[in-house]
């Protein structure tokens, strides 16, 4: 990243999120060197919150944390995206807020399941005559009491 | 403080605490410890203070996660490698690394968006893709149906695909020049060896479209 003056960086830092947000716009407009090093201190604005956000919506929707962290990674190149656009956006909280749960909500790869533990389905097996045999007294079905 | 009281006193002394702990209340929350007619000057005295300490971290101090750690060195690479197509390099890598798409991935999305089927054409996509990717093509000159086609399958805004691909000011600026006419008479028929070495409309597609201006 280009270097600028400390003062003027510091300046910018000092700014809070709407004025920071309206410097930026006017940076891009008018192709201002100054426009990375602005883009950089609202991205660091930005950035908590999606962590937050990915982590929250992540768990919740169940995924892991490698895939949160990828989350993370996706949204801050989003938001990045967004920020090089001309026209007004949102406070930076909101519009990290908005990206970082699109690329939660996105659809995720199905993920290998762990084997479900489920009673084994018994092996029952017809036998022929089995009625038949009871009736005559060859075979006896099984008692609770005795068997 | 000269003119506030003790109450004024014990108030401000308690937002410089609390802000210190991290666990300031709204400013209303103080004034309301003051009388009426010290407010404006409290009011003044933690706006300085407010201003003087800067944008204040969010609740919850989430800087130390490994999540908040790869997210800004997103952004530190990505703006980093700022240059002839803006951001647009860094911003498709990252994404694409961050949704696990692979290259050929895109390029084949790329080759069914713009019909190219031949070997030719494909092997042009790959490099110019690779090319864009890299940081080495000019921004401008990448065509808006190309850019379109990329913010579909990266699901993204076409506009922000458009505007990240501006490129930085420092980068050369390529303008076309016109080309050099010849005067007088038809052009000669090309001959065979000539026409053999015509080259294939499907590359000459994909470099119009990497390399063709915006309306390509």
């Amino acid at each position: 990243m280009a270097e600028f003056d400390p003062i003027e960086e510091r300046a910018i830092e000092m700014l809070d999120d709407v004025r920071l947000e309206a410097v930026r716009a006017e940076t891009v407009v008018h192709d201002d060197e100054r426009f990375e090093f602005v883009l950089w201190a609202l991205c660091l604005r930005g950035v908590p919150v999606i962590e937050r956000v990915c982590r929250a919506r992540g768990e919740a929707r169940g995924l892991g944390e490698e895939e949160i962290e990828l989350a993370t990674e996706d949204a801050a190149a989003r938001m990045l995206l967004r920020l090089s656009r001309p026209e007004p956006q949102p406070q930076i909280h909101a519009l990290a807020a908005e990206v970082a749960a699109a690329c939660i909500d996105r659809a995720w790869p199905a993920q290998p399941r762990p084997p479900r533990l489920s009673p084994r389905a018994p092996r029952v097996r017809l036998i022929k005559g089995l009625d038949e045999a009871i009736e005559i007294g060859k075979v006896r079905p099984n008692d609770w009491e005795t068997s | 403080m000269s003119n506030g009281g003790e109450a004024f006193e014990r108030a401000f002394r308690q937002a410089i605490d609390d802000l210190k702990e991290g666990e300031e209340k709204p400013i209303e929350s103080y004034l309301g410890l003051v009388p009426e007619e010290e407010r404006p000057q409290l009011s003044q005295l933690l706006a300085d203070v407010l201003i003087a300490r800067g944008p204040g971290a969010a609740p919850g101090d989430v800087t130390e996660s490994e999540g908040y750690r790869r997210a800004v060195a997103v952004v530190d690479e990505v703006l980093g490698s700022r240059g002839k197509a803006g951001i647009l390099p860094g911003s498709l890598k990252a994404m694409r690394n961050a949704r696990g798409i692979e290259p050929d991935a895109v390029v084949e999305r790329l080759a069914a968006d713009f019909a190219v089927e031949g070997e030719e054409g494909r092997q042009a996509l790959a490099r110019n893709y690779h090319r864009l990717e890299t940081g080495a093509l000019l921004g401008s000159k990448v065509s808006r149906r190309l850019l379109g086609s990329l913010a579909k399958i990266f699901d993204v805004d076409a506009a922000d695909v458009l505007a990240a691909a501006r490129p930085a000011k420092e980068g050369p600026t390529l303008r076309s020049v016109p080309a050099m006419g010849r005067s007088g008479g038809e052009p000669p028929e090309p001959s065979r060896s000539q026409t053999e070495r015509l080259p294939d409309p499907e590359v000459e597609l994909v470099e119009r479209l990497f390399h063709g201006g915006s309306e390509a």
